[in-house]
């Protein structure tokens, strides 16, 4: 199946196809922040979420770091590590982005607690670091290459944040302000190795299906918190047996069993109460369930993929 | 005796129909089955049904929409509380009809395709309507009903799976049932026509392989033919257990086509409720459960998922219906199945046509 390996520049020219064709600037949710079209709250739960993969990042590029034998590559990527970390408390990228959540009014130890992070978002995060700690270095290296296309989103989401989004203090967009700097710095280094290290067409295809996947996971993040920000209510093509000795779903040619919790939170879809008030309401009215919250949001995405709910954003 | 909780009521209104498939699935005599309950007969049906637990129920046939009550069955059917969903060949209803039948309460159809194209279509349908099926299908999504399309596949379109799969894509279709043939009905007659080669299985699984992973719809449903896979099919999701069918003449069955297994006693609604049918009638309670399991059935592993295959083949391959399905691998009679996997290999011969007066000969 693989032939030859592609020239360095038409192997580039894949890579960056993929980001064109999958990366999350295409991303309902992206969009809609960069036309100024998000609430208070739902900044404020992309934020709040976004901390946990901003946590993950330095965890990945320890990882990256383990896995090579070359002095002179440790020495470049440990700078990532870095940027990120700070090299004393209240620096690095971390600090800023903790800087952000500040700015967007958000409580920083609530933020650090990570109690708010949605099961999809944590799912999406865990994988990326699972993706990095299953591949080899190229691999890895190539699924951090979404920087490729992080330097153009950027400035956009500057200028986004400053038209629209006024109650955002300017001192909270510092992350990004640093991040148009050192992405592309980034992004041209692991491009570099990449385009040299991928000697057969075989290297060159997992290096597309590493970047292809992490391009699906930061999609699937973005899916989960514009999720917890939708009504979701009953689809009309779905009839509820909430009473029913064995309550389900019937939709066209096929029933779902509803067990546990699932028939009390399927009455609180009402196309009025949000997701994310959907859970809360869970965790308030059953304080021992620890999972309650968590157990909330996975029910309605299931529910959502089943074709059981619909929903309007916002 | 206590029987299991039906959930699906399949609903043969009738079995007249416009098209002349090769491989119907209805009885090969299903001439002398009279279209014996009228729209207040099967209203009640439905509200005993409902009552046993049945939530969801298909009206199909042959041509459902034929039947003279139809919509009277489907405001019935809506009103006991079921879902209504409509299985047809698309043929006879306008978008008005559907309109009006969805106001009555019809929640979802599925529509039947012959194949991707209308000139073999309309041979294997023994009619001209592939044209109508696709302003049908279009009439479907135009008055927001979700829409199934199944296509039962064979030696004749299983290279075209692909153009199926984008047909169904472009009908706006949420689901595809990609229904390999099974051989009962006309297709037990036209099983030396129908059967596909291994190597056309192979490359529409690949093809259906690459379709899911590209996109999420339509869902695809494909399962590799029993005939190749040596394990049994979990047919009906086991005997008289999650559905139940009413023939058109108020038979009540476990399948639709146990009417033809010799020597079993099933009842007539209503004459006896529905309960009655389903609970005690001797038929459905024939291979209910696991007592009825004889060896290697009896003390396998997998008895709780296939439930030893499908009656009506072990009776028609082997001669008993208690038997293990000869498509199983264990079963002591699996070199029939692959007799019939050689026999795929071979030429095929002309097809013979439900009504065909042929029929008459071969089958009396």
């Amino acid at each position: 199946m693989s032939g030859a390996p592609l020239a360095p520049r038409d192997f580039e020219m894949t890579l960056r196809r993929v980001g064109e064709e999958r990366y999350h600037h295409r991303h309902p949710f992206n969009l809609r922040m960069h036309e100024g079209a998000l609430t208070p709250g739902e900044i404020r739960t992309w934020v709040s979420n976004r901390y946990y993969y901003q946590t993950r990042i330095p965890i990945k590029d320890g990882l990256i770091l383990a896995k090579s034998q070359d002095a002179v590559f440790r020495r470049a990527w440990i700078s990532r590590i870095h940027d990120h970390d700070g090299t004393r408390p209240g620096e690095g990228g971390l600090a800023l982005w903790l800087a952000l959540a500040d700015a967007v009014g958000l409580e920083r130890a609530r933020v650090e607690s990570l109690r708010d992070v949605l099961p999809g978002v944590r799912r999406a995060c865990d994988a990326y670091v699972e993706l990095v700690a299953s591949s080899d270095l190229l691999a890895a290296v190539a699924s951090s290459l979404t920087e490729l296309f992080a330097a153009d989103i950027m400035p956009v989401r500057i200028a986004a944040f400053e038209k629209h989004y006024p109650w955002v203090r300017t001192s909270g967009l510092e992350y990004f302000r640093t991040r148009t700097v050192q992405a592309p710095a980034d992004a041209a280094y692991g491009l570099a190795f990449v385009l040299r290290e991928a000697r057969t067409r075989e290297d060159q295809e997992r290096c597309e299906r590493a970047l292809l996947r992490k391009c699906e996971i930061l999609w699937s993040l973005l899916d989960a918190v514009e999720a917890s920000g939708a009504r979701p209510r009953l689809s009309r093509h779905a009839q509820a047996r909430l009473d029913d000795a064995e309550p389900m779903v019937v939709l066209p040619e096929r029933a779902l069993r509803l067990r546990g919790s699932g028939p009390e939170l399927l009455a609180l879809c009402d196309g009025h109460r949000s997701a994310a008030e959907i859970a809360e309401a869970m965790r308030a009215r059953h304080p021992d369930a620890a999972s309650a919250w968590d157990d909330a949001h996975d029910f309605l995405d299931a529910m959502r993929a089943q074709g059981v709910l619909e929903a309007n954003a916002g | 005796m206590s029987a299991p909780r039906p959930y699906n009521l399949v609903a043969e209104l009738t079995y007249r129909c416009p098209l002349r498939c090769v491989y119907c699935s209805n009885p090969v005599g299903w001439r002398d089955v009279p279209d014996a309950l009228c729209g207040a007969q099967w209203t009640r049906a439905f509200r005993e049904a409902a009552a046993l637990g049945v939530v969801h129920v298909g009206l199909t046939g042959g041509e459902p929409t034929l039947h003279p009550d139809l919509d009277e069955i489907v405001s019935g059917a809506a009103d006991a509380g079921l879902y209504v969903h409509l299985v047809t060949a698309g043929t006879t209803q306008t978008r008005a009809d559907l309109a009006r039948l969805r106001e009555r309460g019809l929640r979802s159809v599925q529509l039947s395709f012959q194949d991707a194209q209308s000139e073999p279509g309309d041979r294997i349908a023994g009619a001209r309507v592939h044209a109508k099926k696709l302003a049908f299908a279009e009439s479907v999504r135009a008055v927001d009903l979700p829409l199934t399309l199944n296509v039962v596949l064979h030696r004749h379109n299983l290279e075209r799976v692909g153009e199926l799969i984008a047909l169904a894509r472009e009908l706006g279709a949420g689901r595809l049932e990609l229904a390999n043939a099974q051989y009962d009905g006309m297709a037990s007659v036209n099983r030396a026509a129908l059967l596909p080669t291994r190597a056309q299985l192979d490359a529409a699984a690949e093809v259906v392989a690459r379709a899911t992973a590209e996109a999420r719809k339509p869902e695809i449903l494909w399962v590799l033919p029993d005939y190749w896979r040596d394990r049994p099919k979990p047919c009906m999701g086991g005997w008289a257990r999650r559905t139940l069918v009413l023939a058109p003449d108020g038979v009540a069955l476990p399948c639709h086509a146990a009417a033809g297994l010799p020597g079993l006693e099933f009842w007539r609604f209503p004459q006896r409720t529905l309960a009655e049918c389903w609970r005690d009638a001797p038929g459905m309670n024939a291979f209910r459960g696991e007592s009825w399991m004889r060896e290697p059935c009896r003390s396998c592993p997998e008895r709780g998922r296939d439930f030893g295959g499908c009656r009506c083949q072990a009776f028609r391959m082997a001669g008993d219906a208690a038997l293990t399905d000869p498509a199983c691998a264990l079963s002591p009679r699996h070199e029939l199945v692959l007799a019939a996997r050689a026999e795929a290999e071979r030429d095929a011969p002309a097809f013979v046509y439900r009504g065909d007066r042929s029929l008459a000969t071969i089958h009396p």
